[in-house]
């Protein structure tokens, strides 16, 4: 049910963009708030999928994205986690090999989740300061990702696939200050793509 | 040119091979709480190992770690210098086995055990309760309050965390488990929290001391404050022991010998 509602809203958002887009393709003149690019994630300790849109700055130098991730009961073995997160990606160069660009990308994640017993407020329980919020998490990564351009395309210009081998700031933490705690322990996948408008 | 090329490549490389290594190829969330398969009921396992001990002595010790929260490399050296005593025959880890009670810190802490020669059990400290550590926990290890005999000695291991899990002790749980003290050399209890603590209010502590006054307790054994301290607390026969937390690589060593007992600290 929540997955079809997250394709549904992915599907409107899509068609919104298009209904904007069909004069405005081949001079790329969007209200300034439009979005550049949707995007769908699977995995990366995001949500098991996450979706949202992007923005491109710095002259493509930063991609930044709001993301919404979900994790289903039968993946979490727990409560349903919703995660609002805000990803920012950046291409550290690029090579255009014919029609595809290829660039190695790096980043990071700062992501907000409750409901799974973390909270923003320290509950009135416990003494001040017994607990920081266990809300927030960040996430680093590393990886490449492949764009294509659709020249001829009304409703999507242009798409990137990406690949990233990414951790969680605790993760990292524990990392660093132990050597029992190796580097293939810590990181895990994200594979997904942008859609541009 | 070549140079950069050969960068990139090994820079590919790196990454494939991080990828092809790595321990899940893919996690959804710090909050996860899908405990692997081969992770799950270790209480169960290891009492059954303990069960399959022989011995034919009154004495015997045990080892008492506890509050590990995210250090790491001191359980490790613990877990090593445990390793060589072969006088110890199990080890009790006293609760805070993680600081976020994440998945991953249940895992790197299970990974850790793994090095451990002898068999081991856990009570939940009040940190493995945050996030979906209470999930986590009956996953991996198991109840949160269970008992067992070894060599006509009672071990009763009781959660009595209150903050953390929304819940007040089970004291009639404990009182059941302790009126048949009478059939046992000794009896000893290990809860996270020392009842003369935070957590308890004014009532729980005097809950908490009757029962192990009434029911001939040796030792109540602790975690949680970090620090060492052992002696009567009350005007009554019971010992209490607090074992200090991993900052150090510390922990404590019972020897029992027959109606009696006494404590070694190790300060590796």
């Amino acid at each position: 049910m929540k997955v079809r509602n997250i394709f549904t809203l992915f599907i409107a958002l899509l068609s919104f963009s298009n209904a904007f887009a069909q004069d405005s393709t081949l001079t790329k003149d969007k209200t300034w708030y439009f979005p550049d690019y949707a995007k769908v994630q699977f995995a990366g300790n995001i949500g098991f999928f996450s979706v949202g849109f992007g923005y491109q700055f710095l002259s493509n130098h930063l991609y930044s994205e709001l993301l919404y991730g979900y994790v289903p009961v039968s993946i979490s073995k727990a409560e349903k986690i919703h995660t609002i997160t805000i990803k920012n990606t950046f291409p550290t160069f690029t090579e255009k090999i014919n029609e595809i660009t290829l660039s190695p990308i790096t980043g990071f994640t700062a992501s907000f989740e409750t409901g799974n017993n973390s909270f923003l407020k320290l509950p009135d329980k416990y003494p001040k300061g017994y607990y920081s919020t266990n809300a927030f998490h960040f996430t680093f990564f590393i990886g490449a990702s492949v764009h294509k351009d659709f020249i001829n395309s009304k409703i999507i210009n242009g798409v990137d696939l990406y690949f990233e081998l990414g951790t969680v700031d605790t993760y990292l933490w524990y990392g660093i200050i132990s050597k029992e705690v190796m580097v293939n322990k810590i990181f895990s996948s994200a594979i997904g793509i942008n859609l541009f408008f | 040119m070549t140079l950069l090329k050969i960068n990139k490549i090994i820079a590919i490389l790196g990454i494939i091979i991080l990828f092809m290594a790595c321990d899940k190829i893919f996690e959804f969330s710090p909050y996860d709480a899908n405990v692997k398969e081969e992770c799950k009921n270790t209480t169960a396992k290891n009492l059954q190992l303990i069960k399959d001990i022989q011995i034919d002595s009154d004495t015997f010790s045990f080892a008492f770690v506890t509050d590990n929260h995210y250090h790491y490399s001191n359980l490790r050296n613990v877990i090593d210098d445990i390793n060589k005593k072969n006088d110890i025959l199990f080890v009790i880890f006293g609760g805070d086995i993680a600081d976020q009670a994440l998945l991953k810190e249940y895992e790197i802490f299970y990974s850790i055990m793994k090095n451990l020669n002898k068999p081991y059990l856990t009570v939940i400290g009040n940190h493995d309760y945050n996030s979906n550590g209470e999930i986590v926990y009956k996953q991996m290890f198991g109840d949160y309050n269970y008992s067992f005999e070894f060599n006509h000695n009672k071990f009763v291991i009781f959660d009595d965390v209150v903050w953390e899990s929304n819940k007040n002790p089970d004291f009639g749980w404990l009182s059941t488990q302790l009126t048949d003290n009478a059939f046992f050399k000794q009896v000893f209890v290990i809860a996270h929290i020392p009842p003369f603590t935070d957590q308890f209010d004014s009532d729980m502590e005097q809950t908490y001391k009757s029962l192990m006054q009434e029911n001939n307790v040796s030792l109540s054994i602790h975690g949680h404050i970090h620090s060492y301290s052992f002696g009567k607390i009350y005007e009554d026969s019971v010992n209490y022991l607090t074992v200090p937390w991993l900052k150090k690589p510390t922990y404590c060593i019972v020897n029992v010998h027959n109606k009696s007992f006494n404590i070694e600290l190790i300060e590796l």
